[in-house]
Formats: structure tokens, sequence, C-alpha cells
């Protein structure tokens, strides 16, 4: 998984709570570093790890490279976080301006990699108004998530698409504002339901140890109903232990979070309409690529 | 450059040995050369034939296409970037934005190092006091891998291209600056002594005689550095870019498409190739050649 990283957290809050414990499970961690959402999914395919917790576009990538080559697809999308948790925060010096004012300026805008969820739902959100990126006269740079409250301190950036954490980082620095909030509605009303954590696995495995896959899926469905029957004050530092901040953060950003999951096919759906498409009309992935192909959801047990 | 290549009617005598004239000597040279040429020429395609063969037989026999594409499919890949025909293109500016700012950086970088590098080299490997006040410092800092010197980078100069240069710069520096001081404190003490019996003195001393006797190991140190400087900026532009080659690496590894990975990475090593043919041949040429010295 991610680490540290918050998109992740609710692998920790399971160990914490004795979710994989409870589900039989002994689990060895993997932590690859922000923005190196690629590296966990090459794993993925050599077999390296069963599991990987973190962005859920590389997952199309990678199957719409098997599709284009006539392969079956090897990876699969079987859980997700039930928020998409998207935000884009500009420097303060930008408060006030529309969109369209800020669509010429040459601005600097941070990702943590080149095919960021965020930047793909940003994408999605552009494309519902006919546009690009390429209609922007803006850099997109890539850094890690780490290193984006320092780069726009120090005015390197004058944004940054990121996770809840960087923003409220952002905020508490004083060094920027959120212009565009999925959980706000402002990247339209279904994006607020996009699975933002994806948890994949390599579909190989997961038919060979279908038991194994089903009790990993419901530890952390476990987790998440810890995650809402628990005070915050505990989630609080379980959150601040594994993303290595201050509870005073964690406790700051504790409103605009939700760290758990419980992928259903409507959401599947609602990824499939907002990222798919605009991941397939950029190119990033085939024609003949379905949803089908990205998610498997029969290792989830769907609640009414 | 072999020398037998630039025997000229001057360098051989009228008549070599009896029943064969000066012009049966030249033509054999000449024949000589040519099947020198060939074999090499030869050689090095059998051994480029191989690679592309097992390249192939990997690819193919252990269906790996999706990570070692078959180099066909790299060579189609090549020409629709390199023509802008490839579709979609997922990687911002085309090919050659990319290439000319990854050239510029790593050749911005790469002089800055040869403008400090080979006159402190030369001046340190001739003045045993300089070198003993300098060297331990340079020897420390030396063994820091370049990439290291990224986060430090981008902390200094920010993210862009002073970033990717500085990085470029500090890698490449090392080993034309030891080359240099190298060449420069090993000059045989015949050939300096020579040059003072003959009248040599300050500036004359210098680039009649020291520069002259360092040159081979300057080049080593440009050819080895030249190289570095590629290596380096594709590992700068990965972190600290948002164009150039090393953005293009990285992009395509996000979008899991080993064939541009793969193109991508020919067309670093053709245009390294290439800049080393032009820049380093050349001032090899003009010195090497010209003052006819040799390394020992």
């Amino acid at each position: 998984m991610l680490k540290p990283n918050i998109v992740t957290v609710i692998y920790w809050i399971a160990v914490k709570t004795g979710a994989f414990d409870k589900n039989g499970l002994d689990i060895a961690e993997n932590p690859f570093p922000s923005g190196q959402t690629a590296a966990g999914i090459e794993q993925l395919l050599r077999g390296g790890i069963d599991f990987y917790l973190g962005a859920s576009g590389e997952v199309a990538h990678a199957n719409s490279r098997y599709v284009e080559a006539g392969k079956p697809v090897p990876l699969a999308l079987i859980e997700g976080g039930i928020s998409s948790g998207s935000f884009f925060v500009l420097q303060d010096s930008l408060r006030g301006k529309t969109l369209d004012e800020l669509r010429g300026m040459k601005l600097r805008i941070g990702l943590s990699n080149p095919s960021s969820y965020h930047l793909i739902l940003f994408r999605a959100f552009l494309r519902e108004r006919g546009m690009t990126t390429d209609n922007f006269a803006w850099e997109f740079l890539t850094l890690g998530g780490p290193e984006m409250l320092p780069a726009m301190v120090s005015h390197q950036l004058d944004g940054f698409m990121h996770d809840a954490l960087t923003t409220t980082l952002a905020q508490r620095a004083n060094a920027g504002f959120v212009f565009m909030s999925s959980n706000r509605g402002d990247m339209g009303e279904n994006a607020k339901h996009l699975p933002g954590t994806g948890v994949c696995g390599n579909r190989d495995f997961m038919q060979k140890n279908s038991d194994t896959t089903r009790r990993f899926t419901q530890a952390l469905r476990d987790a998440s109903a810890a995650y809402a029957a628990a005070p915050k004050a505990q989630m609080v530092a379980i959150m601040a232990e594994w993303s290595r901040q201050d509870p005073g953060v964690i406790d700051d950003m504790y409103g605009n979070f939700d760290p758990r999951v419980g992928l259903t096919p409507h959401a599947a759906q609602i990824w499939w309409d907002i990222l798919g498409s605009a991941m397939l009309a950029r190119g990033e992935i085939s024609p003949k690529l379905t949803l089908n192909d990205v998610f498997d959801l029969h290792y989830v047990q769907q609640t009414a | 450059m072999n020398t037998i290549d630039k025997i000229t009617r001057a360098d051989i005598p009228a008549r070599t040995s009896p029943g064969y004239s000066q012009e049966d000597f030249l033509r054999h040279v000449r024949l000589r050369g040519r099947r020198i040429r060939i074999r090499r020429i030869l050689r090095g395609g059998t051994g480029i034939l191989v690679i592309l063969l097992v390249w192939q037989i990997m690819s193919q026999v252990l269906d790996l296409e999706l990570i070692l594409p078959q180099p066909l499919t790299v060579l189609r890949n090549v020409i629709r970037t390199l023509t802008l025909t490839e579709k979609p293109w997922l990687y911002g500016p085309n090919i050659y934005v990319h290439l000319s700012h990854s050239f510029l950086r790593a050749m911005t970088g790469f002089a800055a190092a040869a403008v400090l590098a080979i006159p402190l080299g030369l001046a340190i490997g001739r003045m045993t006091t300089l070198r003993e006040y300098v060297m331990p410092s340079i020897k420390g800092i030396y063994p820091i891998p370049g990439i290291a010197w990224i986060p430090l980078a981008i902390l200094w100069f920010g993210l862009g291209d002073a970033a990717v240069v500085f990085v470029v710069f500090a890698t490449t520096f090392f080993p034309l600056f030891f080359n240099t001081e190298a060449g420069a404190r090993m000059i045989s003490p015949t050939v300096l002594d020579a040059g003072r019996c003959f009248g040599a003195r300050g500036l004359v001393f210098f680039f009649r005689i020291v520069l002259p006797a360092t040159v081979p190991y300057i080049i080593t140190g440009l050819r080895i550095s030249l190289g570095g400087a590629w290596r380096m900026i594709v590992a700068g532009e990965m972190l600290a870019s948002q164009d150039g080659i090393g953005y293009l690496l990285m992009e395509s590894r996000f979008q899991f498409r080993a064939v541009d990975l793969m193109t991508a990475m020919i067309l670093v090593a053709v245009v390294g190739y290439a800049t080393e043919k032009l820049i380093v041949d050349t001032i090899e040429k003009r010195t090497i050649e010209k003052w006819e010295v040799h390394s020992s």
C-alpha cells in the first residue's frame, strides 16, 4: 500500500482494531511511497504482493494494455473508498478568481504522479464542459504529497491536487484555500460518491485464493464499521500514527475525510462513467475495456 | 582513428621493397584500412543483430510482449513517434520538444561542469600545494551519488530546469575533474623538461606542453561525463520536470506502456550517441589528432 498516505489508512485501522486477526489473516506490509502508485501495480502484476491499496486509475491503465494485446486482464479493483476526497488547493493570492480567469494564467500545479486520480477527476470535470487540460496554460508538476506543502509555502507551486490531509496541512499553514473539492460537489454531484481509495488484487491469485480474498475485503469492511462506531479520539490517534502527522492535523481533517470502504456496483458505475470516460477520451485506455475488466465485486459482501 | 588510415605518400620511402612501388604500397594500405572498417561494421552489426534476435526470441517465446515488446514493434513505435503520428500521444508536447529540452538541460550542466572541472583539474594536477588543500574536499564530495543531490537541488533551485541542470553538473563534474587532474599530474617529466629546454615558459609552456599532454585524459573525462549527463538528465527530469525524456519515461511507466518506455530509452541512446560523436569526437579530432598526442 501507499505509505504514509491517508487514503490507505483503512488498512491501519484494520490492523489496530484487530479486523485482520478476526478474519484469520496474517498481513505482511509492503509500503510504497506517495506517488509511486505504478510500483505497487507492477508488483501486483508480478505476483510480488497479493493485494494493493492505493489509487484506482492504474488498474484500468494496466488492464487496458492486456485488452489491447488480446490477453485476459490480470488485475481487478475489488473494493474501494466510499468518498472520493479529491481537493484542488490554490495559493491565497488566487482567491476570488474563476476557473475561466485562471485558465490563461501560467500556474504551476502539483500532482503526486502523471496519472494521478485527482488529475483524472479534474479532466473528467473539464470534459463535461467541453475542455481539456490543453486549454489551460498550466504546468502540472509531479512531486510527492509530503513535498507539496513546502513547495506551496516557498511559492514553487501555485496549487496542487491531492487528498484531504495535504489540503488540511496547507490550510493550517495558511498556504492556500480549497478552490475545488469533490466532497463539496464542485466536480459534480456524482463525483462525491467516487471510490477514491482503490483495493486491487491479482485475478489469478484471487481465483486460487477466493476465501482469503473474501476475508481480506471483509476485514476492511469490519475496520470501516469499527471506524464508524469508535470514538473520534481513538480514530484520530490511529490515523495520526499511520500518516505520521500531529493528531491536531488529523482532528482538523476529520470532517473532510472518510477512510471507510464500501464499494457498490453503483459506485463502480460512477467511477466508470466519470473516470473511465475521461481516460477513454484521452486515449489512456482502450475502447474495448469494459467496466467488468476493471472491477470485480465478487469478493465483497454487498449490503442492501 | 587507426593511424594506418592516415598514411600518405610523404610517409613512405620512394621504393619500399624490390618489385613493389610506392603506389602498390599505398593501395595495400588503403585496402587494409577498408577491410578493417568493413570488419568493424560487420562485427558491430552482428553484435546488434544477436541482441535483436535474443530480444525477439525472449519476447515471443516467453510471451513477454507487454513488458518486453518485440524489436519490430518498438521500431514501428520509434518511427511513429518521430513522424509525430503516434496515437494517442499522452505525453504533452511532441517528442522533439521533449528531446530538445533534455538536450539543453544536459548540455548546460555538462558545459558548466567542463568549464569548471577542466581548469581546476589542470591547476590542481600541476600545483601540489593547491592539490593538498583542495583534493580532500573534492574526494569527500565525490562518493555522493548524483541522484542524492536531487532533493537538495529542488530545495535550492526550486522545481524546474535549474535543479535538473545542477544535478547534471554535480554528476558530470567529477569524472571530468579527476581525469584532467590525473592527466596533468602524470605528464612525463621528460616531456616537461624538453619543453623547458626549448625555452617554453608561462602560457606558452601551458598551451604547448601541459594542455596537449593532458588532452587524452580530458577527452576520456568528457566521454564519461557526457554519458553521465544523459543518465542523470533522465533521473532529474523524472523528479523535477514536466517535460523532457525523463518525464516521458515516467509518464509512460504510469500508463503501463512498455513500448513507449523502450522508445524513449532508444531515443536517449541515439541522441546520447550522436551527442558524443558530435562533441567529443570533434574535440578529439581538433586536439589529439591535430597535436598528435597519445595517452601512454
